[in-house]
């Protein structure tokens, strides 16, 4: 029995994959990501005693941004646009320092080291006055249940087709591929998006998180996620023959995106080498835009890079994996063979055919 | 007279899974109004066969004709294939598989009858198989389709339940369609007017029954005590099948067998008989006899 459960393992690549591949990604987290203290701030120092400030400034302040002729509405700005993370005010006496809250973890070093300061220093917290952990989590939170509807279900709601034959029933079927594949997904995208809402709400009423922006420029930033992680479930459904498999692989997915996205970990506090795996990942945008929106009044403009970053990546994955799940269902391109005949290709399965 | 243009058609047809060729070089043709029988034992190539002619894999050589040319969307619209699997949405009732089924080909639903008619709100994960497989055929007739394809159509129902598809597949035949079924019961085999005979991805044989035996006989062993015999002849190395309490040897020698029997101490008439279907497949998986 044990012999037997040892040959079984070996030839289960993805049961391998979970047993040596997440101790692994668990040990590089918890080792080099899982971190709470953000050891520098980008700051912003504006005001008529700008570039005095700047360069009395503990090496912690890693400032960006020194404009000698920019006021406390600038300054603003700056944090709205998330550019830095503090922004001291200059031509007071005491200095006014601004500190985003939405970026929590950078917030609350900013205010430890601030506190050092004394009363040379008046601080105020802009965005989440509180430093209210629910503030923060709820935004990504939104995020990670569309991660989860969008991978796991929209994949187990795939594959279960293919596990029960109607998918070769679907191939044979006079239906396009591509009408197939809207039909699949749009329920998906529909409830991810009541979702969203239903959360969204649910988090504003009980937590009393804000929406201080436009709720338009939020609808679009999740829509966008939303593609990319209907993509990423349509591409599991494709490497996936049984609703097991596309749970575990669903799972190699959904775990970085939890740990590595800035949800629970600050991006900032991570090593270099663990933060680029970060910034490959589309919750990390997705937490930008909706913390930023919600939280800051962020506008389109101001979040272009996360917009630009997640409108990408939805027509890379959702392409690719359309394309992939396309080739199960039909044969599409038409080769010739022989003398004047075509043929249809692509099979719904080749390792099922291979077994005659 | 000239025969009728073929509904469904194989030209040297070959698909190879990497270095394994699952189908090699099989030419065959469906016409109007014939039921055909795709026979072969586990890992013949008739579901690979299958697909080829269903469009859902192309061909390594050769070619591949529905309804006069390539099976492409738009012939497809007149094709009806019931999978092995059935291809029905357990989590929808009756009713809703076939709106689904019909919707897909443009056609109205067909009117329900009998059982499926009383089941028509039931889900279909809650109703017989039997049943399962009458609607799987009620779906797949609903749009009228020229030409019928069924993977094993009556495997896991009873003789009542079997006979009745089997009055649904030569009404279809009678009216017309052409129907390409796979299978390896025998009894299904009978029901066929010409039956196509697979092994190991290659057409071994074509006809009626008596066609696919030609040339394959079998030996008849009677004894009383016939799990010893039956024990013997097996360890022997030879093909044997159990009918009853009657065992038969497939492409055995008489002289052969009686000297087997005879060192084992049991006393046993051996007679030469004509081979069944079951007995050529037999032959043939083993590897040898081929036509």
């Amino acid at each position: 029995m044990i012999l037997k459960e040892f040959r079984e393992l070996r030839r289960d690549r993805r049961t391998v994959g979970l047993l040596v591949g997440m101790p692994l990604l668990l040990l590089v987290i918890f080792g080099y990501a899982a971190n709470f203290y953000v050891s520098s701030v980008k700051a912003a120092v504006v005001g008529p005693q700008a570039e005095q400030v700047a360069s009395a400034l503990p090496s912690f302040f890693d400032v960006t941004v020194v404009e000698p002729a920019q006021g406390q509405a600038d300054a603003e700005s700056l944090l709205q646009a998330n550019t830095v993370d503090v922004a001291l005010v200059t031509g007071q006496q005491p200095v006014l320092a601004l500190v985003d809250g939405s970026n929590l973890f950078a917030a609350q070093s900013t205010v430890s080291v601030l506190n050092k300061a004394g009363d040379q220093v008046t601080t105020q917290i802009l965005y989440n006055p509180d430093l209210s952990t629910s503030w923060v989590m709820i935004p990504a939170i939104i995020g990670l249940i569309l991660t989860f509807i969008g991978t796991i279900v929209t994949s187990i709601g795939l594959v279960k087709e293919r596990e029960t034959g109607t998918l070769e029933q679907l191939a044979v079927m006079p239906i396009r591929p591509s009408t197939v594949i809207l039909g699949k997904i749009t329920p998906y995208f529909l409830l991810a998006s009541l979702d969203m809402v239903i959360i969204t709400v649910l988090g504003m009423l009980l937590f009393d998180v804000p929406f201080n922006g436009n709720p338009f420029a939020f609808a679009l930033g999740a829509a966008l996620f939303l593609l990319v992680v209907l993509g990423l479930g349509v591409f599991i459904s494709t490497i996936s023959q049984t609703t097991g498999q596309a749970i575990q692989t669903a799972f190699f997915f959904l775990l970085p995106q939890i740990l590595l996205s800035g949800m629970i970990f600050p991006l900032d506090a991570m090593a270099a080498g663990v933060r680029w795996i970060g910034y490959l990942l589309p919750l990390t945008y997705f937490t930008m835009i909706s913390q930023g929106i919600m939280l800051r009044g962020a506008t389109v403009a101001e979040l272009w890079l996360p917009f630009t970053v997640l409108a990408v990546m939805a027509v890379v994955v959702l392409t690719g994996a359309t394309l992939r799940f396309r080739r199960d269902l039909a044969p599409g391109r038409r080769r010739r063979h022989g003398h004047a005949h075509e043929a249809s290709s692509a099979p719904v399965s080749d390792e099922a055919g291979a077994s005659r | 007279m000239t025969a009728p243009p073929a509904l469904l058609r194989a030209a040297s047809v070959s698909r190879a899974f990497g270095g394994f060729t699952a189908v090699d070089s099989v030419s065959m043709d469906l016409r109007p109004g014939e039921v055909v029988g795709l026979l072969g034992a586990n890992g013949a190539g008739k579901t690979t066969l299958l697909r080829l002619l269903l469009g859902l894999l192309a061909p390594t050589s050769g070619a591949v004709e529905l309804l006069g040319g390539a099976p492409d969307r738009e012939r497809r619209r007149r094709l009806g294939y019931v999978p092995q699997g059935l291809g029905l949405y357990r989590d929808l009732t009756v009713r809703e598989n076939l709106a689904f089924a019909a919707s897909s080909y443009g056609a109205a639903p067909a009117p329900l009858e009998g059982e499926l008619a009383e089941s028509a709100d039931a889900l279909v994960r809650d109703i017989p198989l039997g049943l399962q497989r009458r609607l799987a055929f009620v779906s797949a007739l609903a749009h009228g389709p020229s030409v019928v394809v069924l993977d094993e159509p009556t495997s896991g129902v009873d003789a009542v339940a079997r006979a009745e598809l089997w009055d649904t597949i030569r009404a279809q035949a009678a009216s017309g369609v052409g129907v390409l079924v796979t299978t390896h019961y025998m009894q299904e085999a009978e029901q066929c007017d010409r039956l196509l005979l697979m092994s190991e991805g290659r057409l071994v044989g074509e006809g009626d029954e008596q066609a696919i035996v030609a040339g394959t006989t079998a030996v008849a062993v009677r004894t009383d005590d016939w799990a010893r015999a039956f024990d013997v002849l097996d360890s022997a190395g030879e093909l044997v099948m159990l009918s009853g309490r009657a065992i038969r040897v497939a492409d055995g020698d008489p002289d052969g067998l009686r000297t087997i029997l005879s060192a084992a101490g049991l006393d046993a008439t051996v007679e030469r008989v004509p081979a069944t279907i079951e007995e050529r497949m037999a032959v043939l998986a083993r590897g040898g006899g081929a036509a």
